[in-house]
């Protein structure tokens, strides 16, 4: 008889079930999606914010003294300190291989040209990473420095290169120009295809591809450095003590670091695989993404929190009100014999039918929702997050037991008799 | 503890504000016995009765039905007395919406003991509604739902039958049927307590106890015999005010 009177109260008044499941299909779906939209957020804003560049500078370990002469280091003959070009794809094998977003060398000397010396920089354009196991990782310049602009075609052969912008002023030079590249050991002929805006020093410099540069420099196969963009989470007070004492942290925590992509330990990571080098995270860029993601996370936490009450609120307005409506009918059942508990386990049963059904819709729909504001916001799709599919059915449920208990148990202990003569 | 039905001795309902729905009452009601309750509109009828059931306290003073005393009982309990010994018949019906005649009377049924349908259709037969035992209340006219709150409240085979206004929403047909079955089951020897308005049922009964203000003003047969008025109240004295009224 107790399922008899559940399912003939879902069936024959259908309507106020469904527009109580409605109540917690609109309102979950708004939490979910925002959720949703949260998980993804980080992320998403991760990659957004690589706009800044890398955050992860890898160098020869042995380079502790920089010879820097208007910002380029200069490459002294015969000096060793430079990591190998062919150890880099070891970048895309560590276990923080899915975080490297983009990477590049960069191999700088001075070279003469139209009679003057100018710094003349090699990194990657384009160039395929290849990897055991997997599609060829395309990666370059262009990907870690997204603030650079090539005004002009990007280099894609050895007889390419871009002129800095100030430079190009400078010697009246553009795309199509073919200029003579010579350094003390070797000089090349190199065809201009850009002019390259990136608002730092390589706006008065000659860049082109690595190979070019390590000819002319007589270090082939040889990068002074690798700017790496990865995606890392903002460091907390775990990840500073870690930068502040490494010792201090028990191993319980240093698990926690090593399995969390701070910049750091994403940092330690990637040192590690690469023989004789040295990561060092880029401090201004990690923490202005750190700072923004923090407080973006706290926003969504904000609004989420805002949204669940809002939500929360309003289900449990329409629960309630539909529970309060059948208080001659809590008073019947009392009448006829039912104790309070056998009334409170028939709406209760309801709530959580209700509860779970609108849970399971708005896991779908909340989704859906989140998938559309990444899209609009990031213009980029979503995957769906598994533990949003168990986390809204749960919160329909909570909230429609919450809901309905209160009315439910004031009813039960209000005159029943009162209740049938609708006092 | 003692033979009668029902046995109240100086009870008083009242309510915050100084109002007393009941006043000091003292009646007793013996076992098959027919008694009508009438008097004017918050007279204290339907307070009298919600004192009966158990679904109302007094504010003073015992109820005792079926040798039971109600004031020993929490919530709980006096559900479980209600449906081991109560029928209850309302004027509003009070049928559950969405279940149909028969559900409504299996209702009873479960929570008195167990589900059996066969018997539920049965006692919807002896109320002459068998063609209409899977009709919603919504598609039943008033007197098929009086019938069938009639029949939910016999399921259970009750020993005390209390209705309120039980023909107060009918017409003429349709309270005729309500009076028959009435008077049925008073011959099988069940005890019936019914308010009402109206002359005609509560004439029916073995004894008319009239209420005014809360308190009893009234006692008499309906054939006029023993019809001198008894002041019931809170000062009454308990010998004199308790009846004693043997079925016939």
């Amino acid at each position: 008889m107790f399922f008899r009177m559940l399912i003939e109260s879902f069936v024959r008044r259908r309507s106020r079930k469904l527009l109580a499941v409605a109540a917690v299909w609109i309102g979950l779906s708004l939490v979910i999606g925002l959720l949703a939209l949260g998980l993804d957020v980080g992320d998403k804003l991760n990659r957004e914010m690589r706009s800044f560049g890398a955050n992860i500078q890898l160098q020869p370990a042995e380079a502790a003294v920089d010879v820097r002469v208007g910002g380029y280091e200069l490459v002294a003959p015969g000096r060793t300190v430079y990591l190998d070009e062919a150890d880099l794809p070891r970048l895309k094998q560590i276990f923080w291989r899915n975080n490297i977003l983009a990477f590049a060398p960069r191999l700088t000397t001075q070279a003469r040209l139209a009679g003057r010396s100018v710094p003349l920089v090699g990194t990657w354009f384009n160039h395929h990473v290849l990897l055991e196991d997997a599609d060829p990782f395309v990666t370059g310049a262009a990907e870690v420095f997204p603030y650079w602009q090539a005004r002009g075609a990007w280099p894609m052969n050895p007889e390419s290169c871009l002129v800095g912008a100030a430079l190009a002023q400078e010697l009246d030079l553009g795309p199509g120009d073919r200029v003579e590249l010579t350094t003390d050991q070797r000089s090349t002929s190199v065809r201009i295809v850009g002019v390259l805006t990136s608002g730092k020093d390589e706006d008065e410099a000659i860049v082109a591809p690595l190979s070019v540069v390590q000819r002319l420099a007589g270090l082939p196969g040889k990068v002074a450095e690798v700017q790496i963009s990865a995606l890392t989470t903002p460091e907390n007070k775990l990840a500073e003590r870690y930068g502040r004492d490494p010792q201090s942290l028990t191993p319980a925590e240093y698990e926690r670091w090593v399995c969390t992509p701070y910049p750091g330990s994403v940092a330690a990571d990637i040192q590690n695989a690469v023989p004789g080098s040295s990561a060092r995270v880029v401090r201004r860029v990690a923490e202005t993404q750190g700072a923004v993601l923090g407080r973006i996370d706290g926003l969504m936490l904000l609004l989420g929190i805002f949204v669940l009450i809002a939500s929360t609120l309003s289900i449990m307005g329409v629960l309630s009100s539909a529970v309060l409506e059948r208080r001659g009918e809590v008073a019947l059942l009392q009448a006829v014999g039912a104790h309070r508990a056998d009334v409170l386990r028939l709406f209760l049963t309801e709530a959580v039918a209700i509860g779970l059904a609108g849970g399971v819709l708005a896991a779908l729909t909340g989704q859906v929702l989140g998938g559309w504001l990444l899209r609009v916001i990031f213009d980029s799709a979503s995957e769906p997050h598994g533990v949003l599919l168990i986390l809204a059915p749960l919160l329909g449920l909570l909230i429609a037991v919450a809901a309905s208990v209160p009315p439910v148990w004031r009813t039960v202990h209000q005159q029943a008799a009162r209740l049938l003569r609708g006092v | 503890m003692n033979q009668s039905a029902v046995l109240l001795e100086y009870v008083t309902r009242a309510y915050p504000g100084g109002v007393r729905a009941v006043d000091g009452v003292n009646l007793k009601i013996a076992l098959g016995e027919w008694v009508s309750l009438m008097g004017p509109s918050g007279s204290g009828k339907t307070t009298l009765l919600n004192l009966l059931d158990g679904l109302d306290r007094p504010t003073d003073g015992c109820v005792h039905v079926m040798g039971q005393n109600l004031l020993q009982l929490d919530v709980d309990e006096a559900a479980t007395f209600r449906r081991e010994n109560v029928g209850l018949i309302f004027q509003q019906f009070h049928l559950v919406s969405y279940l149909t005649a028969v559900e409504n009377v299996m209702l009873a049924q479960y929570y008195h003991s167990m589900v059996d349908k066969q018997e539920a259709l049965l006692a919807l037969e002896r109320v002459q509604l068998a063609d209409r035992a899977h009709h919603l209340p919504s598609q039943l006219s008033g007197g098929e739902q009086q019938r069938v709150c009639i029949a939910r409240a016999l399921i259970n085979d009750p020993k005390i039958i209390l209705a309120d206004e039980p023909t107060g929403n009918l017409d003429e047909d349709n309270a005729d049927r309500v009076v028959k079955i009435f008077q049925r089951l008073h011959r099988e020897g069940r005890t019936l307590v019914i308010a009402t308005h109206d002359p005609d049922l509560g004439r029916l009964a073995q004894r008319i106890v009239c209420l005014r203000h809360g308190q009893i003003v009234e006692e008499c047969s309906p054939d006029g015999s023993d019809a001198a008025p008894r002041a019931t109240g809170a000062g009454a004295s308990h010998d004199r005010d308790v009846m004693h009224v043997t079925a016939s």
